[in-house]
């Protein structure tokens, strides 16, 4: 099995001292990475050089296209959260699923059922009226959207209380049996079925 | 000369002559300006200041020129060196800018009467100098120095769109509002005995940018460059 | 081939990125309805600008005094400036937000062309600014005592004006990301003078029933060649804050 991603000697330097150096690695389909470090090691530094946020420095980022070549350049979706989750205030839960490209095309019921597999019911409410876990539950319902080929996920299990970080769990192994690979960051292992790297 | 202790070395060399010659331009130029060629028949010796006044407007001008086109080869190469070129262009052509338009101001007292005329010319050299203003501006808000050159670069890019415009609409705007005025500046009026030393001049003033202008790029090297090996070596010997 | 060694984010990402699966109305449009349902929601979005430009307008007589034929042959300079410094009073706003909680990434990341992305926020801007300006700047016209006749031109030259000063305000946006508001406006009100210049000009020209459209068509000549090329820098001025 080829993997959708393929990382050869890749490396960071900022303000003239290297944040990560030589990263090698591939991610293969319904595999996991889990990238570890502490603050300031470069972890989200790393997600947004994949994605092309930042410009690389030295080593290759490939991508598998649909003719089953590798290419500097990506071909297929790819689903990012950050730090902030980019939830608006200003809108209802609903309309926070709906008004993102990644739920183009789609209609009302499957964006009920994204909403309801992370437990969240109350869809016509504002999302400035919720805790901030329910909002994390909404950025997770955002995750099931699209068949994503790879996920890429800064911290997803930081200031979680257990039955969130369940639900992630419960989600992620969802997602890798339907091929759909996860790159997380954390301090320390999640107990999640991945390759660890420490950087 | 891209890479840093290249261009470190290269420019040792370079200074000195580009100083000797700046200084061999300017003193002829100035001399003939200010005390040979003959006094205008209008205007009487206050017409001097032209030897300062024309050059430092024109160098304002092409600086910015200059600076635009080290900011398109910053943006699209990404080549370092280009942007740190940009940046220590900027204060030097906002120098002649400036001296440009108190020395225009000083000529208007007397020939015009007034400190100040909104005059095409002096209008856009003013509008000019909000430009580096804000290029400048722009630059000392973001710590992170080759951000920073980047920044001001794509929106030095912006700056050279837009200067032909500006140029054309103050010129439009003053005949508009101010119908006649005279030029003092157009060269055809002028007699060989006062183009020549002025020509001088611009060269001399030319000479004085490049001067200054690789002085203040060898800062730059040495600053963004202080933690390498190379330098080191050139300030621990 | 001169291009082929460059590192241009502009040319490498969003061009060849762009994905004929989707539609680039469809992109267009999520952003306009998701940006718009916001601005609706927070209503200071677009009433602070239009209090703000009527406030500046009633200044002008109480500052000089209401004698009709001073203030008419004023108007056109007053109303220009005031829309001028009223356009440029949320422009911070037009990035800052999806750059704080994310939203700006996934953009980014997502194989939609960012090009849209700036047009679309840009078009935004201006429909919460330029367009409730443009409907007040008649209301305006009135108490300046600005004659019937030159209704019209004012309008047109505000309408592109207005739409110039909103692209060139997404610039100056994004290069002063995440810096105080006030820089912005300091980057980019010295960009502005040939539109003030050619704006103000079409009025003028039309109280002295003077033939104005070759104004109207150099300002229309800048946003069209404004449109692409500002956008464009404003990708790469908005990638920037990434690094």
């Amino acid at each position: 099995m080829l993997p959708n991603l393929k990382v050869e000697n890749l490396s960071c330097v900022r303000s003239e001292k290297a944040i990560f150096k030589n990263l090698n690695f591939e991610v293969l389909p319904g595999q996991n990475i889990e990238i570890i470090g502490s603050n300031g090691s470069g972890k989200t530094t790393l997600l947004r050089t994949l994605l092309g946020l930042i410009n690389k420095e030295e080593g290759i980022i490939n991508w598998l296209d649909e003719d089953n070549n590798f290419n500097e350049y990506r071909t297929f979706d790819c689903f990012y959260q950050g730090h902030q989750m980019g939830i608006k205030n200003m809108l209802t839960v609903f309309e926070n699923l709906k008004l993102t490209h990644n739920a183009k095309g789609m209609n009302e019921e499957d964006i009920n059922k994204c909403l309801e597999r992370v437990g969240l019911y109350k869809i016509n409410e504002m999302a400035s009226d919720l805790s901030v876990g329910q909002k994390k539950r909404i950025s997770i319902a955002r995750w099931l959207l699209k068949d994503f080929k790879i996920y890429f996920i800064d911290e997803p299990f930081s200031a979680l209380d257990d039955p969130a970080s369940d639900l992630i769990k419960e989600i992620i192994n969802e997602l890798n049996l339907k091929g759909s690979s996860f790159v997380i960051t954390g301090h320390r292992s999640s107990n999640i079925n991945a390759t660890l790297i420490e950087i | 000369m891209g890479s840093p202790p290249l261009f470190y070395r290269w420019s040792s060399k370079i200074i000195p002559w580009l100083g000797i010659l700046a200084i061999i331009f300017l003193t002829l130029g100035l001399f003939w300006g200010l005390l040979i060629a003959p006094t205008d028949y209008k205007q009487g010796d206050v017409y001097r200041i032209l030897y300062v006044h024309v050059p430092s407007a024109i160098l304002g001008q092409s600086i910015f020129m200059f600076m635009a086109a080290c900011g398109l080869i910053n943006v699209v190469w990404r080549a370092k060196i280009s942007g740190m070129m940009l940046k220590s262009a900027a204060p030097i052509g906002m120098s002649f800018t400036l001296i440009a338009l108190v020395t225009g101001s000083v000529w208007g007292k007397p020939t015009w009467g007034t400190w100040w005329v909104w005059d095409a010319r002096l209008t856009s050299t003013l509008i000019l100098l909000f430009i580096y203003a804000a290029l400048i501006g722009l630059y000392s808000s973001i710590d992170d120095k080759t951000k920073a050159d980047r920044a001001v670069s794509i929106l030095s890019i912006v700056g050279l769109a837009i200067i032909p415009v500006i140029k054309k609409s103050v010129d439009w705007w003053q005949t508009l509002h101010q119908p006649s005025t005279f030029t003092l500046t157009s060269s055809p009026s002028m007699s060989p005995e006062m183009y020549q030393p002025l020509l001088l001049c611009v060269i001399g003033f030319y000479l004085i940018f490049a001067f200054t202008l690789t002085l203040n790029l060898r800062n730059e090297v040495i600053d963004r460059e202080r933690s390498k090996n190379w330098v080191k070596q050139i300030f621990v010997n | 081939m001169l291009l082929q060694g460059t590192d241009l984010q502009i040319l490498t990402q969003p061009l060849l990125r762009f994905d004929m699966r989707s539609s680039v109305l469809d992109w267009l449009g999520i952003i306009l309805k998701r940006d718009l349902i916001i601005a609706f929601r927070r209503s200071s979005t677009y009433i602070t600008p239009l209090v703000f430009f009527l406030i500046v307008i009633t200044f002008f007589p109480l500052a000089l005094g209401p004698q009709e034929s001073l203030l008419s042959s004023l108007a056109p300079g007053v109303i220009w400036i005031a829309a001028l410094l009223a356009s440029l009073l949320a422009v911070e706003s037009i990035f800052s937000e999806d750059f704080r909680d994310g939203s700006l990434d996934d953009f980014f990341v997502s194989l939609e062309p960012s090009f849209i992305l700036v047009f679309a926020k840009v078009m935004v801007h201006w429909l919460i600014t330029g367009l409730p300006i443009l409907i007040a700047s008649s209301l305006a016209a009135i108490i300046l005592y600005l004659p019937l006749e030159s209704f019209v031109p004012m309008i047109l030259s505000l309408l592109l004006g207005t739409s110039f000063m909103s692209l060139l305000g997404a610039l100056g946006a994004a290069l002063s990301l995440g810096k105080s508001a006030i820089l912005s406006a300091i980057i980019v009100l010295p960009f502005s003078i040939p539109t003030l210049l050619m704006g103000t000009s079409v009025v003028t020209f039309s109280l002295n029933n003077q033939d104005y459209s070759g104004f109207l068509m150099m300002m229309g000549a800048m946003l069209a060649i404004g449109i692409p090329m500002l956008c464009l820098l404003t990708v790469e001025a908005l990638l920037l804050n990434y690094d």
